[in-house]
């Protein structure tokens, strides 16, 4: 079976080829019936793929563990859900998710937009196929799922902290999101390439941009999740080079969402558009490159792998290649107007976008230090959480600012007097708020306090704009059902609003205290007291469970529980925190016991309490719906676009 | 805002040369720690970070006033240079124990490397079976 895997990816690289070098010289001779074979050819690399996947996953379904992949990361006693997790576990696995979501998105985006837009989807099939050649490359040549050995008894398992549900979900929402982003770069491409720069490919990929951008967000929010509950820190995010991989395409990917409306707008920031599309896509796979390579130091790689220096080589290439096509092309990215006032709805989104790019070259150049610091001074030296916590707080404050004031800006220009009087109301509220919390205690944390005000005030202006549009349409309804893309945008908006208020909450606002505890000793922590009950120790067939239970008097009352668990196979510990979510309040009372001693009771413990945390992961769940609406698909909306470009579609 | 695109240009490199010189700024005064394999470490001191494989027996307790000591040596390549540690703190990780890659921050003084913090390495998805 492995042979049909191996010949399956044999076949898609033939393929991949084949569009790249087929459907280039098909777009630059306009030579329709080669540009519909290498088409074709994009079609059926991802029928290919598709069987190289099958062959993967049913092996995994059989414990086949002549599949060197299959023994490494899963055992017989792995539940199901794992088991097929296990595909996306491991580095051969996730290289095959990612050329079958490539393949499946290319022909996807190919197929909706081959009839309408002729000229430029013909230069982005070789565009996808060169994308896929080299990933199928790196799966025939470098890195394959189908390796086989004489078949052990049973396999390595999975590490015990991967075995959540949030693991099982968390590494193809990244993928989806990704994967996805080569879409949009795919059509800019072609546009440059075919010279069709009007706004076309944009509407073409403004669902599929909006659709990876979400998975990416929503994804990061999954192992933000993950790494609360499991790995039993006490915290969500590390800004580990790893989690700021998937961070920065999603900065330069939002920013691209706000800019692209100035370009189908006013025509402006043409080639900033091209730019960012470049940037995110790059980003996804520099991404992929610090994962894998072991370039940098991070908590979540071990090794260098032999795949880095080719996505390396990848990297650079694909980025000469869009500079060298932007370069080219400058010319056809003329804007068509000017900025008029540097009071309007562009300008606005101007400055946002300097904002969203800055935070990300910020932390773009954050994770590049220790390699800059090696190359130069001859030393590595990695930054700290004071410095991404500074320049998220330097920028991310403005930003959160302008996500209030730029949909109540017109658009050309806008009088200062009529600012200050539609801004009336959520400036009001904003102050009421910031003094109400000042007074109750908040100004311990100024970020914090500022974060807060400046949310109360984005709020505010949802509020004014839903009132505002409701009473003109009559109807809730019919105000979003009208312009799904604005309201979804604005749920989107309220979703980051929680987000920051959670993440101002649970960092500025936690408390935290460490003690040693004997048996009976008690211990207090921001309203509550925990009391050592004692430890206990339950052997079963796969694992030993150690806890420490903790009675509870406070806000909440009860008993709470946390130690570790020692499995037998894999012979791996892993840290079982204890949470109390009290979801009136928001708040996690967070137990992490990092030692315990059954015969006398004694344990070592941290208590944190995380105001507001929960929104954090609330936040997400109104994402996922707000990127929804707006992606809904939209008959007025796509008759509006029909009209504007004949022969496009959104 | 002018409209002109020259004077929109210089506005856009000033920022740019701004944030540049802001960002180096930050860089170095400060706010990164060097971050060592236990072969390189030979004649530094003050606080850094050392990246390494936990070796031979680990003896102590972290919250006693002795502490945890154990060594470390180069993940990859020379074995030979070791670093002593000395932790005192919160329990190590529960991944901690001898074999695994861990990060541990601190002070480097007369040769060993006290310890205030230990991040053991994520079992990975993407390493090797060995690591």
């Amino acid at each position: 079976m492995a042979d049909l895997g191996r010949a399956a990816l044999v076949v898609t690289l033939g393929l991949a080829v084949y569009s790249l070098v087929a459907g280039g010289i098909a777009a630059r001779r306009s030579e329709r019936r080669l540009a519909a074979s290498a088409r074709n050819a994009l079609y059926c690399s991802f029928a290919s793929t598709l069987v190289a996947a099958a062959v993967l996953a049913t092996a995994l379904v059989r414990h086949d563990f002549s599949f060197k992949y299959v023994a490494a990361h899963t055992n017989r006693h792995l539940p199901v859900a794992y088991t097929l997790s296990a595909f996306w576990g491991g580095q051969e696995g996730s290289l095959l998710l990612w050329l079958l979501v490539l393949t499946g998105y290319g022909a996807l985006a190919v197929a909706i937009n081959r009839r309408l837009l002729r000229d430029l989807t013909a230069w982005v099939v070789p565009v996808i196929g060169g994308i896929a050649t080299f990933f199928s490359f790196v799966l025939v040549a470098v890195a394959s799922p189908f390796g086989t050995q004489t078949a052990p008894f049973d396999g390595n398992g999975l590490t015990p902290s991967l075995q959540n549900p949030y693991m099982v979900a968390h590494p193809p929402m990244l993928y989806l999101g990704y994967v996805g982003l080569s879409v949009p770069f795919a059509f800019a491409a072609g546009a440059l390439l075919s010279g069709r720069t009007d706004e076309r490919w944009i509407i073409a990929t403004r669902r599929w941009t909006l659709a990876a951008w979400a998975f990416l967000g929503f994804g990061q929010l999954l192992g933000a999740h993950w790494a609360y509950v499991e790995v039993g820190w006490g915290g969500y995010y590390a800004w580990d080079p790893v989690e700021n991989a998937a961070l920065m395409p999603w900065l330069a990917a939002t920013a691209f969402l706000h800019s692209v409306m100035v370009q189908e707008r006013k025509g402006m920031l043409k080639v900033w558009n091209m730019v960012l599309v470049a940037l995110a896509f790059e980003l996804s796979v520099f991404g992929t490159f610090l994962t894998r390579s072991g370039v940098v130091n991070s908590i979540h790689s071990f090794s260098k792998s032999s795949i880095g220096p080719w996505f390396l080589v990848f990297v650079v290439i694909s980025s000469v290649f869009s500079l060298a096509l932007i370069m080219w092309r400058l010319p056809l990215l003329k804007a068509k107007t000017k900025l008029e006032s540097a009071l309007s709805r562009e300008a606005a989104f101007l400055y946002n976008n300097l904002l969203l790019v800055a935070l990300c070259l910020t932390i773009l150049w954050g994770v590049l230090w220790p390699i800059v610091t090696q190359l130069v001074k001859g030393e590595t030296r990695t930054m700290g959480r004071p410095y991404y916590d500074f320049f998220l707080r330097t920028f991310g404050l403005p930003l959160l600012l302008l996500m209030g004031i730029g949909p109540l800006i017109a658009w050309r220009k806008t009088s200062l007097r009529g600012l200050t009087r539609t801004l009336a109301w959520p400036v009001g509220a904003a102050v009421v708020t910031g003094v109400a919390l000042a007074a109750a205690g908040a100004d311990s944390s100024t970020p914090g306090l500022i974060a807060y005000t400046f949310s109360a005030f984005v709020l505010a202006t949802i509020m004014v704009e839903l009132v505002r549009g409701t009473r003109a349409t009559g109807s809730l309804f019919l105000l979003v059902a009208r312009n799904r893309r604005r309201y979804g945008g604005y749920v989107v908006h309220a979703a980051i609003v929680l987000l920051a208020i959670g993440i101002a909450g649970s960092s500025a606002y936690s408390s935290s205290v460490e003690r040693r505890l004997t048996l009976g000793q008690s211990m207090t922590v921001a309203g509550y007291t925990l009391t050592n009950r004692g430890v206990t120790v339950d052997s079963k067939a796969n694992v030993t469970e150690t806890r420490a239970h903790l009675a509870v008097k406070g806000p909440w009352s009860g008993t709470i529980s946390s130690g570790d668990n020692q499995y037998v196979n894999p012979p791996e510990p892993s840290r079982e925190v204890g949470i109390k979510t009290d979801w009136l309040r928001g708040e996690d009372l967070y137990v992490i016991v990092d030692e315990s001693h059954p015969k006398t009771g004694l344990i070592y413990v941290q208590v944190l309490v995380k105001p507001l945390v929960n929104l954090i992961w609330i936040a997400g769940i109104v994402f996922l719906f707000g990127s929804a609406v707006a992606l809904w698909p939209d008959a007025r909306e796509q008759r509006r676009l029909v009209a504007r470009f004949a022969t496009a579609v959104p | 805002m002018s409209t002109r695109s020259p004077a929109r240009l210089v506005v856009a490199l000033a920022v740019a040369g701004v944030l540049a010189i802001f960002l180096l700024y930050t860089a170095v005064a400060g706010h990164s720690t060097p971050t060592l394999t236990p072969s390189q470490i030979q004649g530094k001191s003050g606080k850094l970070a050392v990246v390494g494989t936990v070796v031979g027996k680990l003896r102590g307790d972290s919250h006693g006033t002795s502490g945890l000591r154990f060594q470390l040596v180069d993940p990859q390549g020379q074995k030979t240079k070791r670093v002593d540690v000395v932790y005192r703190g919160a329990a190590p990780p529960p991944l901690f124990r001898v074999g695994r890659s861990v990060v541990v921050s601190g002070t480097y003084v007369h040769g060993q490397l006290q310890g205030t913090d230990i991040v053991t390495k994520c079992p990975s998805k993407y390493t090797s079976s060995a690591s």
